[in-house]
């Protein structure tokens, strides 16, 4: 037999037991043709274009999830940032029939989320993009489909604190706005430092302006195929030995991962973008980031010593990932959305996950304060201040980071909120109590860093 | 391409049979004959594998697509293999490889089979195993032989 029964085996086990799958294919796709001289023709120009692309999106990778027997969990679509093809709207309301023109493409094409309703704001914001962002709130309580985004700092420009604090300010607004669905909008939007214009996950997926026409991007997952084998490890067994364990499966589901996206690429006609390797975890038992870290040696994810394990997870899925693909690209690394993984629910519940250390987890991995829901009280400035401190941590380390946090009204510590499906079901974590309010209403920005002037 | 390795192994039995002190000519014919007696069974690899190797996979140059890995699980009990066999055999796809164990009790059996004259696509094939095994009472998985390839070769 040209495979061993072992190399078999293994295959198997993690299809069929570890939930080993290609956790999402992303069809990019450039929107700049669309623009035309009132929204309402945009919106329509964009709704077929969105219609006739992706048409065949959904039963191709399907299709070949079932040949190769790899479950494909989300087929997703990102565009280019709306705000780019939105043109001087002068009301948040005349954005909303392009909202809804994208929502219902998506849903005609049979994908469950489109990325791309975003701008970038990092150094200021142009008069139609501060329209825009105003229309965000609304547009995501509206619709089913649709994610938002916002860059609002890069290491290069620094951080627009003005749109940090009106980022606080719309995240207020989206919870109060589907309060009977406990702020679900708020989980359909991640604010950016160095946003990636090839990111397949969302729901901070969109299309970068340096991005071609259309291309197919693909994000592996397999928390639950590194768990089962860092538990099955010798418990004494030294951490560089873990390390290269985690590198070498980390190897093959790159490897599965890329086969699938080319082989996508190649059925729908369209170029392979990238590969992101990011472990993204699901509500499932063991499919959990948490769970890997525990494994590793500690009683619980989030006590002290979990940064270092992480950044030891982190850097072995990209090495091994770097060597099995040269398409590798989007985050790469490993995520940490509260909410979505058994093992961090679990950790925030017996309070040995904060929101504290999670900041500090996301200096050593992608993305950040992911899927956190807060009391209903936080206020829109302290939500800001959370998100300058995250954008601090990306601009100042050069890397991504990300804010998705959803202040849950009406629920307080101590509670939770059930969102359903691979959104999951979040306990509310406590925020600290002191004010921020000051630097917050400073506003103004936060220069770049001496290390962005590299030239 | 010859296999030295192969050959390796060859020379050393042969010394391991005539002793240290044969005709080094000698030696050296019958591993070349016994070697090409074996290559087209082995292929020039040495990997177990089938006598037409050229590569027609579609898009791809390693793998193929053109074949599925049947993997087989569960309790022992007569008829899984002609069960599992009979649906090949009717989709008129033809076994490549075969390798079946039963260790206290559980049944495992591993199927490499080529798919390209298939009378099913992949996915109805996927079905109609899926079917067979409930009534078999054992897992049966298919997957496209490429995927072995991407994760377990360079």
């Amino acid at each position: 037999m040209e495979y061993t029964q072992a190399e078999i085996l293994q295959t198997v086990r993690m299809t069929e037991i570890e939930h080993l799958d290609v956790r999402t294919v992303t069809l990019g796709l450039s929107l700049r043709d669309c623009v035309r001289s009132s929204i309402e023709e945009t919106a329509e120009a964009v709704r077929e274009k969105i219609e006739r692309t992706a048409s065949r999106l959904v039963p191709t990778v399907n299709e070949i999830g079932e040949e190769y027997g790899l479950r494909v969990a989300n087929k997703r679509i990102s565009i280019t940032p709306a705000s780019l093809v939105a043109g001087r709207a002068r009301s948040a309301q005349e954005l909303l029939p392009l909202a809804r023109a994208i929502d219902e493409a998506a849903g005609k094409v049979g994908v469950d989320f489109i990325g791309g309703y975003t701008a970038l704001v990092h150094k200021g914001f142009t008069r139609g993009e501060s329209v825009f962002v105003d229309s965000i709130p609304e547009a995501l309580a509206t619709t089913e489909r649709l994610c938002s985004s916002l860059n609002v700092a890069t290491t290069r420009a620094g951080i627009n604190m003005d749109a940090v604090r009106r980022t606080g300010e719309i995240v207020k607004e989206m919870a109060e706005l589907t309060r009977e669905r406990g702020g679900l909008a708020c989980a359909k939007f991640v604010c950016f430092a160095n946003a990636v214009e090839d990111n397949p996950f969302m729901a901070g997926a969109f299309h970068g302006v340096g991005e071609p026409e259309a291309v197919v991007n693909v994000g592996v997952s397999g928390p639950g195929v590194v768990n089962h084998a860092v538990r099955h490890a010798p418990k004494d067994a030294p951490l560089d030995e873990m390390a290269e364990l985690i590198k070498r499966l980390s190897f093959k589901l790159a490897r599965a991962g890329e086969l699938i996206g080319r082989e996508a690429a190649r059925r729908l006609g369209l170029r392979f973008g990238i590969i992101d390797l990011s472990l993204a975890p699901t509500p499932t038992p063991g499919d959990s980031v948490a769970e890997i870290i525990e494994a590793l040696g500690f009683e619980r994810a989030g006590t002290h010593g979990t940064t270092a394990a992480l950044a030891l997870l982190t850097d072995a899925v990209k090495k091994g990932g770097a060597m099995a693909s040269s398409a590798v690209g989007g985050m790469s690394g490993a995520f940490i959305p509260v909410s979505e993984d058994d093992g961090m629910i679990k950790a925030a519940r017996d309070g040995a996950l904060t929101l504290d250390k999670l900041e500090a987890w996301t200096s050593v991995c992608s993305v950040g304060i992911d899927m956190v829901a807060v009391p209903g009280s936080t206020t829109a400035e302290t939500i800001a201040a959370i998100i300058a401190d995250e954008m601090a941590v990306g601009v100042m380390n050069n890397k991504t980071t990300a804010v998705r946090i959803i202040p849950v009204p009406g629920k307080d510590v101590g509670d939770t909120v059930e969102f359903g499906g691979l959104l999951g079901t979040a306990p509310i974590m406590p925020v600290h109590k002191f004010s921020s309010d000051a630097f917050i209403r400073r506003g103004g920005r936060i220069p770049a860093p001496i290390h962005s002037l590299r030239n | 391409m010859a296999n030295e390795e192969l050959i390796y192994r060859i020379t050393r039995a042969v010394y391991a049979r005539l002793g240290a002190d044969a005709d080094e000519r000698t030696v050296e014919a019958l591993v070349t004959d016994i070697y090409r007696a074996i290559e087209p069974v082995v292929g020039a690899d040495g990997g177990a594998r089938s006598r037409e190797s050229p590569d027609t996979a579609a898009g791809h140059g390693e793998g193929r697509a053109d074949r599925l890995i049947i993997s087989v699980f569960g309790l022992d009990h007569p008829g899984i293999v002609a069960g599992v066999s009979q649906v090949l055999a009717e989709a008129r796809c033809s076994i490549i490889d075969i390798n079946q164990t039963v260790v206290s009790g559980k049944f495992a059996m591993v199927i490499v089979a080529d798919i390209s004259q298939a009378r099913e696509s992949a996915a109805a094939l996927k079905d109609r195993f899926r079917g067979e095994g409930e009534r078999l009472g054992v897992r049966v998985y298919a997957q496209r032989e490429d995927l072995f390839n991407a994760m377990h070769r360079i």
